[in-house]
């Protein structure tokens, strides 16, 4: 891989607090690839934070380099580099004192941006984030629930289009059910904004969903393993990652992973299909396009199979339980409207389930 | 005479006395409230860092020397300050406006650095992580969000001066001191309790001209996202 694949490159990085005789981070090699999400985690102390901080010299390194796009970024000044970063934290930090336009427009104003420009990017961005921009853009941060200001504070971050982006657990503080929902948003404003984001969390379930590597860091800075989720989960690099990952990994995984990141089977609906060579389950569907009985099963009598089905934003561990449940063998993914979208068989579980690239 | 008959009789006097009052209060307050002002946000940085010596340790030492002073300040008796200064500045105005000044300091320094230390930690990381300079988080981020502090300090404070305000008249000071002096030192005697009835009732007055007066300061200089 040449130099400038990787948007973020550590070279033996090193933070030794003063006063401290251990390293806080210890001697990191790293690189982030562009345009892909990096989530560092691991157990508190162990320098994830101080490793994101030290990437935008909010936290200066005792030793080693930080490569941003090619360009040494060490010794340059720490303020004009984070302008042109991203950086979202837990509690949002917006400025109380700001409309929530003005606090999107922070970076773009210190960059000198005229006024206009400032004011259509930051109707463009609360679009952006799914807040409505002539309700949202006047009020002042404390009208604003928590996880709408996160949404902010994340358009903030995007303002003057930085190509990379620090999140200190942005979703740390949410409660759980918007919590997922941010985390789809995010993933959908990934795909059309394609930033290179380094994301740091304590929580597992994000760190599989929204990653496409994960970082896990040991105590005393050591980064233990490096590796797409999937990687991670199923051969931990050594005791340490296992036992963060807990026991019984196998099973852990399939409640980690989300049925819309799987390769499913392909499911016809059309009755002209009964009786396809190439072994393509037909389900008879309602009015309104939904599943309700197999017609055609390529291994197995359909009339004596009940059709169960999962949505698709659950996990495997729901296909799995929706099987058992209706002693079925195999499962029918649909999308939210109830319209089908593929089958995943009980076997694959034993084969080895398929991940697709994301934002394909 | 009675109070009113006498106040009828001298009410020019008694008006231009408590101008003189409400001005020598203003500039004083304001000088201070300036100084201190500046002080506070020079000297309020971050924790300094316990293994290297930096502009923060000098900044720590100035704030703490600088509260512990002006707050000893505070506990001299008035009459024995304006007094203190006498050999120094002399008799008259100067002596009365450099001790009302000094009296005033206090709270707003302690005010200033408490106000610009409660910001939210979150909020001055953030700004830092956007790219905010030390300089440009303490104009545009601290000072705005710390000023409801600052101004309530700065209001504490002239009232506090309005009444050792009336001190500054034994050093032939400005304003109303001139009238409760002469009341109180003559007391018993023909018009010496109509003086000090009025005095009084006119240092009110000016207290509650500078309520208004902040109240409406208030409401134009509080951004309105943090107004309460």
């Amino acid at each position: 891989m040449s130099e400038t694949e990787n948007m973020i490159v550590l070279e033996a990085v090193e933070k030794v607090y003063p006063g401290s005789t251990s390293p806080a981070v210890e001697r990191l090699d790293m690189a982030i690839p562009r345009g892909e999400i990096v989530m560092l985690i691991g157990p508190s102390g162990c320098g994830k934070t101080t490793t994101l901080k030290m990437m935008n010299r909010l936290i200066e390194p005792t030793g080693g380099r930080i490569i941003l796009d090619g360009d040494d970024v060490t010794d340059v000044n720490g303020d004009q580099l984070r302008r042109k970063i991203g950086y979202v934290i837990q509690q949002g930090g917006l400025f109380p004192h700001y409309s929530i336009a003005d606090n999107i427009g922070v970076v773009p104003k210190m960059l000198g941006w005229d006024k206009n420009r400032i004011k259509e990017r930051a109707d463009e961005l609360l679009h952006l984030v799914g807040l409505e921009p002539s309700t949202y853009r006047d009020r002042y941060p404390r009208q604003l629930s928590g996880g709408q200001q996160q949404r902010v504070g994340v358009a903030r971050a995007l303002a003057a289009d930085p190509p990379v982006m620090l999140m200190d657990e942005p979703f740390g503080a949410i409660d759980p059910i918007t919590r997922d929902r941010l985390q789809d948003e995010f993933l959908e404003i990934q795909r059309t904004v394609g930033k290179t984001i380094c994301f740091v969390t304590h929580d597992l379930q994000e760190a599989v969903k929204l990653g496409d590597r994960i970082a896990v860091f040991g105590t005393g800075g050591r980064l233990a393993q490096y590796d797409d989720p999937d990687t991670v989960l199923t051969h931990p690099a050594d005791d340490f990652v296992s036992d963060f990952v807990g026991g019984g990994a196998a099973v852990r995984r399939l409640s980690l992973l989300e049925l819309s990141r799987l390769e499913l089977h392909p499911i016809e609906t059309d009755a002209a299909a009964v009786g396809n060579r190439n072994g393509t389950p037909v389900a008879e569907v309602d009015g309104s396009g939904r599943p309700v009985s197999w017609r055609h099963l390529p291994d197995r009598d359909a009339a004596t199979t009940t059709l169960v089905t999962v949505p698709l934003s659950g996990t495997v561990y729901d296909a799995v339980d929706v099987m058992l449940d209706g002693s079925a063998s195999l499962v029918a993914v649909v999308d939210d409207e109830g319209l089908p979208q593929g089958v995943l068989h009980w076997n694959d579980l034993v084969a080895g389930l398929k991940t697709r690239e994301r934002g394909a | 005479m009675n109070v009113f008959q006498y106040f009828s009789a001298n009410s020019q006097q008694i008006l231009f006395l408590t101008q003189a009052h409400f001005l020598y209060v203003l500039i004083c307050v304001g000088i201070g409230s300036a100084i201190s002002i500046v002080l506070g946000l020079i000297v309020s940085t971050g924790e300094p860092n316990p293994n290297r010596f930096s502009f923060d340790w000098w900044a720590t030492g100035v704030r703490e020397g600088s509260l512990l002073i002006t707050a000893a300040v505070l506990t001299v008796p008035s009459l024995a300050l304006f007094v203190l200064f006498l050999p120094i500045t002399g008799l008259g105005v100067t002596t009365a406006i450099i001790v009302l000044t000094v009296y005033s300091l206090y709270t707003v320094l302690r005010n200033t650095v408490a106000g610009l230390r409660s910001v939210d930690r979150a909020v001055l990381e953030s700004a830092r992580g956007l790219g905010y300079g030390r300089i440009r988080r303490l104009l545009t981020i601290q000072l705005p969000l710390a000023w409801p502090v600052i101004l309530n300090g700065i209001r504490v404070t002239t009232l506090i001066s309005i009444s050792i305000a009336v001190v500054g008249s034994i050093v032939q000071g400005p304003g109303l001191g001139q009238l409760l002096l002469t009341g109180i030192t003559r007391i018993g005697a023909a018009n010496a309790f109509p003086q000090v009835l009025i005095g009084t009732f006119m240092c009110l007055v000016v207290a509650a001209v500078f309520e208004i007066f902040f109240a409406i300061v208030q409401r134009l200089t509080i951004p309105r996202g943090i107004r309460v």
